[in-house]
């Protein structure tokens, strides 16, 4: 009681010392106010993003670390540091992983885990069904071919799944089947919502089914159907890209068109007229068997190369990562990597976020440093200003320990009023500027994008981008000019619908994500743009125990001295 | 080291102040010093040597001598700022060596300092206040009345009680000095040069104040002094000899008490902490 009444007449006495401390406490405590609020968003941001959200993922072939292993044992036995091309085309070459394979991944998984998968193959038009194309110098037979026997032996080695799970979305390979169409084979409703072209709407008709009954049915797109005026119910006849004496007959029964269909155009006139999502031809994975064109599912060689893209579905982003253990424990090799699109994608939207959260932690941790500094310099000339009230004390009788804590209890009373005045003035500023400060992460993420894609030469249609991210891809080809305004509309609205305001979000992130992501350059556009800043008790309560503990190491100098003071020294101190 | 000698009675411990019941001839003395010696550092030069003295309740004992005669040190040495090299200080028959002497300093015994040692940011009546608060004793009526009745003591306006020391000039800092050494009613008063700056009036007036202490009040009154006035006003000289020069028999009588210290080269000025 003695020491506390002490304490405060003190503090009383000596207010324009202390009020420059408060000052200087204040600020500190804002600015690490400010920092763990901004730390904090960040977290929860990040914890309930993907917590109780679906998340895909695939598993792919990691060509790199392939090589690399090759190159490594190609070395040892040339030892002249050629590297053997034929050792690495071979150990490149890997098996692309089976439907069995994959089933038994998803068995070994611990956690809940759907799965669906698509197979994905080329086929060439017959006279009675040609594909959609803007060009007029149709690729149909010849060129189509001479690209088919390519993709061939590329596609054999490694380019199934592989490809795939290397871009990430699962279907924008480089090396796609090419052909007129595009024959997808869906093995549930779930996988044919996922469509790589996005969603769709029937017209007319209705989706196939994927048992015995369903069985040569397919749907195809209003564009296809009205450019060879096919109606539901008709047959179409498909025809082997390497051998057009071998067809393929497909039943008809529905008419759909994309919802988003420019958004996937990217890649669609590099790798033919069978890239195009009008050209795309969607049938049951059933129907595919049926057909031989199963990749893996018969010896028959024709077109055999069906590419499977093979998606686990999971509950959540710890699912995901106890997913990726499980099946690296059930002996995944070393060539292949587990990958979700939904956690990437979320992963890079939060790109702003994270720069801000480290920022956050480097302004906290200067303004600590600086902070205790402060502090601590302050209280060492504090006392020794005040040696003579010291001695003083200590001449009267007074202990060190009282006469210590007496001054701890000054200093506490005075950096409480500090962190109090200054944790009100940073929660008033923590929202407004960690929203600030991430528009202008946002902005430099942005601004980094466009100086890449400048690089490229193009940034013409970059001022209607709000994301600036796709300005390149609809005129890269130079078939698909006519979509670039099209594409900034479609990404203007992506954008709005992944940012992750909290809400929303989980709901619309992982969902427009394979969207995005088969844009190419696009998903730099979505980032989390919006946090909650704002400052709870776990805030007040970690920046409470801050300043108790860097009063206490500032208060330490001060005690310091108070214990090594002799009381004899009041003599000498008697100026 | 603490070998006491046989001329020196010795009292139970812990008998009430001021007055001990005493045995044998004469009082039992408050404070006793017995063989004393002081050096500051380990090995270094003796500034105090072998000093042997009582001090009586009663009495106004003046402790003088020329500068660098140690009577600082023996100051520091009586109000257990510090403890003897050698030799031992007693009070009321207890070693202050063992005694908790942040205590007996803010309970047993009043010091007023020659610079007084006041708080310049406090006013005169927080000043002693604090000191009464500081000796945890417990007082029968208000703190504010028992200042009221210090100053009344010590001759000064009752006006003066909210008055920042700093605004006051010496004579008036040195009553408040001893009403804070008063306030918590202490046995022993010990005095630093209480006069040394003030004017003839004022020093009669002060001393009139510490002999009422002694003789009314039954306190054991040191006073360290340069002043003849002083000494001659005092019941007692206890004169501490120039080092290497033995000293003199004093003519008020105290034959047997005679204290020796060794020059040192500077009187005062005590600047080394003791362990």
């Amino acid at each position: 009681m003695f020491i506390i009444s002490n304490a405060w007449r003190s503090v009383m006495r000596n207010k324009g010392r202390n009020i420059l401390i408060v000052v200087i406490v204040a600020i500190i405590a804002a600015a690490a106010t400010i920092g763990l609020a901004i730390r904090n968003a960040a977290q929860t941001a990040r914890d309930e993003g993907l917590a109780a959200t679906g998340v895909t993922a695939t598993i792919g072939v990691d060509r790199e670390s392939m090589i690399g292993q090759a190159r490594q044992r190609g070395g040892d036995e040339t030892g002249d540091g050629q590297p053997d091309m034929d050792e690495l085309r071979s150990a490149i070459a890997v098996d692309a992983l089976t439907l069995d394979d994959y089933e038994r991944y998803a068995d070994a998984a611990s956690v809940d885990v759907a799965t669906y998968y698509t197979e994905q193959t080329a086929l060439d038009g017959t006279d009675g069904l040609q594909p959609v194309s803007t060009t007029t110098d149709d690729t149909s037979s010849d060129a189509a071919s001479g690209d088919g026997t390519d993709g061939d032996g590329d596609g054999t080695a490694s380019d199934a799944p592989g490809g795939a799970g290397m871009d990430r979305g699962g279907m924008g390979g480089a090396a796609m089947p090419t052909g007129d169409f595009t024959v997808t084979g869906f093995s549930s409703d779930t996988a044919v919502a996922n469509a790589a072209n996005g969603t769709f709407t029937m017209s007319d008709g209705q989706v196939f089914g994927y048992g015995e009954d369903g069985v040569g049915d397919a749907i195809i797109t209003a564009a296809l159907a009205e450019f060879n005026g096919i109606e539901v119910g008709d047959t179409i006849t498909l025809a082997d890209p390497d051998d057009d004496a071998v067809t393929y007959e497909l039943t008809v029964v529905g008419v759909y068109s994309n919802d988003s269909a420019q958004n996937v155009a990217a890649s669609g006139p590099m790798g033919g007229t069978g890239m195009d999502p009008d050209n795309a031809v969607y049938t049951s994975t059933a129907t595919l068997e049926a057909l031989g064109l199963a990749g893996g599912s018969s010896d028959d060689d024709a077109a055999g190369d069906a590419q499977l893209t093979f998606t686990y579905v999971l509950g959540s982003a710890d699912d995901y990562e106890t997913f990726v253990a499980d099946v690296e424990a059930a002996g995944l090799g070393d060539g292949y990597t587990v990958s979700s699109a939904d956690v990437d994608q979320y992963e890079s939207s939060l790109v702003p976020l994270d720069n801000l959260a480290s920022f956050a932690l480097t302004l906290l941790l200067i303004v600590l440093a600086v902070g205790a500094v402060a502090l601590i310099v302050i209280n060492l000339f504090n006392v020794r200003e005040r040696k003579y009230e010291v001695g003083v004390l200590l001449a009267i009788g007074i202990r060190k320990v009282k006469v210590a804590a007496q001054f701890v209890v000054e200093l506490l009373i005075v950096t409480m009023i500090g962190i109090a005045l200054g944790v009100v003035g940073g929660a008033v500023a923590s929202v407004p500027v960690a929203d600030q400060l991430l528009a202008r992460q946002i902005a430099t993420q942005q601004s980094q994008t466009a100086t890449m894609q400048a690089r490229f030469g193009r940034d013409a249609d970059m001022s209607d981008m709000p994301g600036g991210g796709d300005a390149l891809a609809p005129d890269a080809g130079g078939a698909a000019t006519d979509r670039s305004d099209d594409a900034g509309a479609q990404d203007d609205a992506d954008t709005q619908d992944g940012a992750v305001s909290q809400g929303d979000a989980p709901q619309d992130a992982p969902s427009d994500a394979p969207n995005g992501v088969m844009a190419g350059f696009a998903q730099a556009a979505q980032y989390v743009d919006d946090i909650d800043a704002t400052v709870d008790l776990a805030v007040v309560g970690r920046l409470v125990l801050i300043g108790l503990a860097l009063t206490l190491v500032s208060a330490l100098a001060g005690i310091v001295a108070i214990v090594r003071y002799e009381p004899l020294q009041i003599l000498a101190d008697r100026s | 080291m603490n070998d006491s000698p046989a001329s020196v009675p010795t009292i139970a411990p812990d008998t009430a102040p001021p007055m001990p019941p005493r045995e044998g001839d004469g009082p039992a003395p408050v404070l006793v010093m017995e063989h004393v010696s002081y050096r500051y550092a380990k090995g270094g030069k003796l500034v105090v040597r072998d000093i042997n003295r009582e001090f009586q309740a009663g009495t106004v004992t003046a402790i003088v001598g020329p500068s660098g005669a140690g009577k600082t040190t023996v100051l520091s040495l009586l109000s257990g700022l510090t403890s003897p090299s050698e030799g031992r200080v007693v009070y009321r028959g207890e070693d202050l060596a063992t005694l908790d002497r942040y205590r007996f300093r803010s309970h047993d015994i009043g010091v007023i300092f020659q610079s007084f040692n006041l708080l310049p940011a406090l006013s005169v009546e927080e000043n002693i206040t604090l000191s009464m608060q500081a000796s945890g004793k417990r007082f029968d009526r208000p703190r504010h009345e028992v200042v009221m009745g210090l100053l009344a003591k010590v001759r000064l306006s009752p006006d003066y009680a909210g008055e920042r020391i700093l605004h006051l000039s010496g004579g008036e800092q040195q009553r408040v000095a001893i009403a804070r050494a008063l306030s918590y009613d202490p046995g022993v008063i010990l005095a630093d040069e209480p006069t040394g700056n003030l004017d003839l009036g004022t020093q009669d007036d002060i001393m009139a104040i510490f002999r009422s202490l002694a003789h009314d009040e039954g306190k054991c009154v040191i006073i360290v002094t340069h002043s003849p006035q002083v000494a001659q006003r005092s019941d007692e000289v206890f004169e501490l000899a120039r080092p290497r020069r033995r000293a003199a028999d004093h003519a008020t009588g105290h034959a047997a008490d005679q204290a020796i210290g060794h020059t040192t080269g500077r009187g005062t000025g005590v600047t080394q902490a003791m362990p």
